[in-house]
């Protein structure tokens, strides 16, 4: 093989096989492996419920956060739109786990139950919104002018020029949020057993209780693996549904 | 051939600012397939003019006829996928192919697929990019020139009877400029379109105009022939927009065809030399051209020339290449006298058939008109 093929290739292989040597020892060394085992209804468990609140908050918060998005960005709602940024980027830095208390405790408030799955589950959307609502609307913002103009000139109604030129040019950047936010689920994800809401946190909360770090391992190995298996299922997406005349040569090597 | 595009009395007040009136009472009529370019200072209203046409900017009193129907009473989104649209700086659809962008409105349209595909192959057969190579390329992977190429086969797609243009070739460079506006006049020849063309640059507005509508805040100053803008300006405003020299653009305007002078003298090849030395003595004239039995173009002969031996001047005669077609401006027509040093150049049609001779006399002549 020439050199121009091997060397994208290596740069592919190595830093997979380097991840996968790092699990396995890390697995072996602190018997995480035999304890997953030794568990194994429980272990399967835990991670259909880690999905579970993974995709469900992604779901949501990524139907509702595109939606706000694109409706900051048309005609009447535009001049709220920098507003909302403003609330969006406040919001996006409060930590995975103050987002997590403040659900524990701002519910009750309401009326609701502070604890379960719910309320993990609106804790983990309302954390992920935020980058999906700023990416869609910076994404359909940042659609040039001129082709918006002769768009318009040509007689292409609002709708059309939203869904045929507005959205497809937007997508890499809406794309962008939805990896961030997908990043901040997965990542806070662990947090959710804090408040009752189940997933593979609580083999790590555990480990980190007994001390245990053969349990810690056996938690946080496959939320670690689950992060990686989410991004890489977003980066093909993004090659799949983003138009090859607006990808990037990064994109392409992604 | 009817009015195509009427403006009649039409003014805009913008919001917030209405003690200016960016567009004042302007009226004009342009016949179908005509050109006409807008053209003024900066901030003359021209292109707030031509967004009227398509409603892109709402028109405050007055209307616009299209066709003989008042736009305001047509569908929006109608009246727009009626009119092609051409803007400085492209806007091609970077997510699209270029067969993508150049289907956008048949395909809104409703047209059927075939249609749509043979339409599009024609377009850009006529703008000169093969379709087999550049029809599933992106926007970005061509040059500023063929995009807006494809930009001017997008606005044409849906047969629109009307385009506007808004510095259509404002954003290339000089050369490339040349070359599409060039193309440009070739393609109209063939679809006929009635345009609407807004430009800053006066030598565009002259060369690519039918009539030009020359602005100044907001007012019609002049709506003339490019000829009769150079010829008789309305005023010293005009006649400083144009510029000082406003006889060497009327060069660049005029074909050698006007200036040319007719029956020149010349020889078919198979003549004797006697023959034309005779000819010579009586016409008084150095040369005389050679043709064949078709009257094409074949050399000259000269005093110097007849004084070698031959039966025919076929074979003594001399080749030349000052000649030039008949549809050339006369500012290369001057270009190529002063190039060759000869008192004349010879004129001749598409078959190199000899029209005429173009003379410095000639040019003076009809320049003094």
């Amino acid at each position: 093989m020439e050199p121009k093929v091997i060397f994208p290739l290596l740069k592919r292989i190595i830093p997979v096989a380097a991840i996968i040597l790092i699990v396995i020892w890390l697995y072996q060394v602190y018997g995480a492996l035999d304890y997953t085992i030794k568990n194994l209804p429980e272990f399967f468990r835990l991670v259909l419920e880690h999905f579970f609140l993974v995709i469900v908050s992604m779901a949501t918060a990524g139907s509702v956060g595109v939606g706000l998005g694109i409706i900051m960005t048309r005609k009447g709602f535009d001049r709220f739109g920098s507003a909302i940024m403003v609330l969006v980027n406040i919001w996006q830095s409060i930590p995975s786990l103050g987002v997590i208390a403040l659900a524990y405790g701002f519910l009750p408030l309401l009326g609701l139950s502070g604890i379960g799955v719910v309320p993990a589950l609106i804790a983990l959307f309302f954390h992920a919104v935020a980058p999906i609502v700023r990416n869609t609307y910076a994404g359909i913002q940042s659609v040039s002018k001129d082709v918006i103009e002769a768009a318009t000139g040509m007689g292409m109604t609002p709708n059309q020029i939203l869904f045929r030129i507005e959205i497809p040019n937007a997508l890499p950047v809406i794309m962008g949020g939805i990896r961030t936010a997908t990043a901040i689920i997965v990542g806070s994800a662990p947090l959710a057993c804090l408040i009752g809401g189940g997933g593979l946190g609580f083999w790590i909360f555990t480990g980190i209780a007994l001390m245990d770090m053969g349990i810690l391992m056996a938690g946080a190995v496959p939320v670690a693996l689950i992060a990686m298996f989410f991004d890489t299922l977003l980066a093909r997406l993004e090659r799949i549904v983003v138009s090859a005349g607006i990808q990037t040569e990064e994109y392409q090597a992604a | 051939m009817g009015t195509m595009l009427s403006l009649q009395e039409v003014t805009k007040i913008y919001p917030g600012a209405e003690h200016i009136k960016a567009v004042d009472s302007l009226s004009f009529d342009l016949e179908e397939g005509e050109i006409c370019t807008m053209v003024g200072p900066s901030g003359c209203g021209k292109t707030t003019a031509m967004k009227m046409v398509n409603r892109l900017i709402p028109i405050t009193s007055g209307k616009i006829l299209i066709d003989g129907q008042n736009i305001s009473r047509l569908d929006t989104i109608e009246l727009r996928r009626s009119i092609g649209y051409v803007i400085q700086n492209i806007g091609l659809f970077p997510n699209m192919t270029i067969g993508e962008n150049i289907a956008t409105i048949p395909k809104l349209k409703g047209w059927d697929h075939d249609q749509i595909a043979e339409k599009v192959e024609g377009l850009l057969e006529i703008i000169n990019l093969p379709p087999s190579e550049y029809i599933d390329r992106y926007p970005k992977e061509l040059s500023g020139g063929q995009q807006q190429r494809i930009g001017v086969a997008r606005a044409m797609a849906a047969d629109p009877p009307i385009m506007l243009m808004d510095e259509p070739f404002g954003a290339i460079d000089p050369i490339n400029r040349e070359h599409l506006q060039d193309e440009f006049l070739k393609i109209q020849e063939k679809v006929n379109k009635t345009i609407v063309f807004v430009t800053h640059d006066i030598d565009e507005a002259i060369k690519m105009g039918d009539k030009i509508c020359l602005l100044k805040d907001g007012k019609l100053v002049q709506f003339a022939s490019p000829e009769e803008l150079l010829t008789e300006p309305a005023n010293e405003f005009v006649r400083d927009f144009v510029g000082g020299d406003r006889t060497l653009k009327r060069l660049n305007l005029l074909k050698v065809k006007a200036a040319m002078c007719p029956d020149p003298p010349v020889i078919m090849k198979d003549e004797s030399p006697e023959k034309a030395k005779s000819m010579l003595n009586e016409l008084k004239a150095d040369h005389l051209i050679v043709v064949d039995n078709e009257k094409r173009l074949m050399g000259y002969v000269d005093q110097e020339a007849l004084t070698k031996k031959a039966d025919e001047v076929g074979d003594i005669m001399r080749s030349t290449d000052a000649f030039l077609p008949a549809s050339s401006s006369l500012k290369d027509g001057l270009s190529e006298i002063f190039t060759h040093d000869v008192g004349y150049i010879i004129v001749v049609d598409e078959d190199k058939k000899v029209l005429g001779v173009l003379r410095e006399d000639g040019i003076k002549e009809i320049l003094r008109k």
